[in-house]
């Protein structure tokens, strides 16, 4: 994984939509504390806005009553949280055991030479944005890459080409 | 005392206190289980696997020590070849990201990592890889510093503003070897204990602003003190050295554990006053301002005794026993009036209900204690009256305005015997520079009613005199401190048949009625 230690700072201050907001509400009196509600915030958040901003990491804190150092921990632990604008395309390779031995050090080091992309990067025009995750459950049928949500198994440099190129 | 229970450690049969997990149980006995996340103040976390060891009884082959409790007839496994195994693998997985940079790092000397690299490990690195690379130098608020490279990610820095102060500033972000402690930005380190990570680190991850590069820890040397800049009176250890052709200097202030006391922790204000200790001191006497010989001040001293009839001696309330003793056995003799006001050594509203209390003064149960009297009214009164004021140490114009105090102070001489410079001192007819807590012996008593006794610790190259050294001198005589101690003993049931050298470490608790019979 890249270090996501450096938030992004939008400068603005950070609030729920009304429907969010009524969200937030009806979501917290399931747990028996509020701090269980850190995680289903940080997915509110990324529904509204895309990705999780420095700001909204601490409204969250504020509206649980919480430590922002504790909202901040699982925001950065979890890499399904983008702490950052994505492209229009985000691709994760898993970094795990199975993946590594399978060559997903070749697809990232594929990426990083034709397309100039890092781990924790976002491709110049926008198409792309890249991040080396933990295990995604596709142990059996590894190298693993998701995009968008979508699973690619048993993945290698030419099926990662031919794939990408379909992607506009 | 807990019950004892018998257990046995690698075959040895050892007698330990029930009721602790193995590490401090078998530690009490001299036996060291290595670890790296658990603190006794803290709590067992079991994340750096650095205390696992062996239990032969049918349980999982490797326990870690933190979380298991000590049970007798208990069969514990530290030097079987798979623990050693385990413990030279922690030390390899702890290294492989850890900078190599002992020679210009703070905790060198006393760093955990290092002490249990060469126990356990003392390999060379079998890495061929880059090294993760972290930010450093980061500055997280109240002078704490931190270094991600360094960091083993224990997590007791973290636990610590969560469980103890309840702020929780820090926390660990990111996974695997990318984890590293931060703050949220914006949202630095902002509490009253905060220089404690800096102790609780077991590398030199934290470091303390004040104290980073000063000195090296091995060349400190380590006596043991009270802190004396609130009536709490938390044990410390005193870190000082004497450099070549200088003088004895204190580097810093730690706190020192008394669980009757103060814990494992100080406030970072106390940590800091050790600051007062080295600087801003009065280290000549002076006569009308002008610094003359202490011996030359002290017969001036005799010679103001000679024509005046009436005396007022004010007291510090941060005075030890023995030297308030002392100054009340010599108004006694010579009639005079004794006080102890110094209400403005209170901060009302400034106490927090942990450490910190209101009154910032190290002794005023002492002033209690031996019935000496603290009223305003009773003090203004004497020194209306008075030819002569005899100020031990008592930094009058914290209680009196300095605008108020010299109309008060009209056709009254001052004797100040203060240990450090003040406007008074220059002010005063006469100035005797006397120690201060870390230069000498003397017991005090704490705001729960806890006698403790300290020792001297800095050995100055010109030692000033302690304050019953002074208070004898107006006698032209010398302390008797054994004297000063058994007369305390005689008052103070609590310490009948001690001496200095008996009291417990931990401090004697004063019984209720104690104060009232002293003072009737």
């Amino acid at each position: 994984m890249s270090d996501r230690s450096h938030l992004i700072s939008t400068g603005k201050p950070f609030q729920f939509d009304a429907e969010r907001d009524a969200m937030f509400e009806r979501l917290v009196v399931r747990y028996p504390t509020r701090e269980s509600m850190i995680l289903p915030s940080l997915w509110l958040v990324q529904e509204q806005e895309g990705w999780v901003s420095q700001e909204a990491i601490a409204y969250i804190a504020d509206r649980i009553g919480t430590f922002a150092s504790k909202v901040f921990e699982a925001a950065t632990f979890y890499t399904m949280y983008h702490l950052r604008p994505m492209g229009r395309y985000h691709i994760c390779i898993c970094r795990t055991l199975s993946c590594w031995l399978r060559g997903k050090q070749e697809i990232v080091d594929y990426l990083r030479g034709e397309l100039g992309l890092a781990p924790g990067e976002i491709s110049e025009d926008g198409r792309f944005s890249l991040e080396e995750v933990e295990c995604l459950g596709h142990c059996g049928t590894a190298p693993v890459v998701q995009i968008n949500g979508e699973f690619y198994e048993n993945m290698d440099v030419d099926k990662l080409k031919s794939l990408l190129a379909t992607l506009v | 005392m807990a019950d004892k229970i018998t257990l046995f450690v690698n075959g040895v049969e050892v007698e330990v206190e029930s009721g602790k997990n193995l590490i401090d149980a078998v530690a009490a006995a001299g036996i060291e289980i290595p670890h790296l996340c658990y603190h006794p103040a803290l709590g067992a976390d079991g994340n750096c696997r650095m205390c696992l060891v062996g239990i032969e009884d049918g349980r999982p082959p490797l326990v870690p020590a933190c979380k298991t409790p000590a049970q007798a007839g208990m069969k514990v496994l530290l030097d079987a070849a798979h623990i050693k195994k385990i413990q030279h693998d922690v030390m390899e997985f702890e290294l492989i990201n850890h900078p190599i940079d002992c020679p210009i790092c703070d905790q060198a000397g006393e760093c955990k990592l290092q002490d249990y690299y060469m126990t356990y490990h003392g390999q060379p690195s079998r890495m061929t890889v880059p090294q993760v690379q972290k930010d450093k130098k980061l500055d997280f608020g109240c002078g704490v510093v931190h270094d991600q490279e360094r960091c083993v990610t224990c997590g007791r820095c973290v636990r610590f503003c969560r469980q103890i102060t309840k702020t929780g500033e820090l926390g660990i972000v990111n996974r695997s070897d990318q984890a590293r402690v931060t703050i949220f930005p914006g949202r630095p380190l902002n509490n009253r204990y905060a220089l404690n990570v800096v102790d609780l680190c077991p590398v030199g991850a934290m470091t303390s602003r004040d104290f980073r590069f000063q000195q090296r820890v091995w060349f400190l040397k380590k006596s043991p003190g009270i802190c004396h800049g609130c009536s709490k009176g938390c044990n410390i250890v005193i870190d000082h050295h004497r450099e070549k052709y200088a003088d004895d200097r204190i580097y810093r202030f730690r706190p020192r554990h008394n669980p009757q006391v103060n814990g494992y922790f100080i406030c970072d204000e106390g940590r800091l006053s050790y600051k007062r200790e080295n600087e801003g001191r009065l280290t000549a006497a002076r006569l009308g301002g002008q610094p003359v010989a202490l011996a030359d001040a002290l017969a001036a001293c005799h010679d103001e005794l000679q024509r005046t009839e009436k005396v007022v001696v004010l007291l510090s309330p941060n005075l030890s026993l023995e030297q308030m003793l002392a100054a009340r056995e010599w108004a006694a003799r010579h009639g005079a009036t004794l006080s102890g006001y110094s209400d403005g050594y209170l901060k009302p509203g400034d106490g927090d209900g942990y450490l910190i209390q209101d009154d910032k003064s190290a002794n005023r149960a002492g002033l209690l204690l031996l019935g000496i009297d603290c009223r305003r009214e009773t003090f203004l009164a004497a020194l209306a009256e008075a030819e002569l004021l005899i100020n031990c140490d008592n930094e009058l114009e914290r209680s009196i305005p300095a605008e108020e105090l010299q109309p008060l102070l009209k056709g009254t001489r001052t004797i100040l015997a203060t240990s450090h410079d003040s406007p008074s001192a220059s002010t005063a007819e006469i100035a005797v520079p006397v120690a201060s807590f870390s230069e000498y012996d003397g017991a005090v008593v704490n705001c729960d009613g806890i006698l403790q006794y300290f020792r001297k610790a800095v050995g100055k190259n010109e030692p000033l005199p302690d304050m019953a050294d002074f208070i004898a001198a107006l006698d032209g005589t010398a302390a008797d401190r054994a004297g000063l101690f058994t007369a305390l003993a005689a008052l103070i049931p609590a310490l009948a048949g001690q001496s200095a050298d008996t009291v417990p470490a931990q401090g004697l608790k004063l019984n209720e009625n104690e104060a009232a019979h002293v003072s009737a």
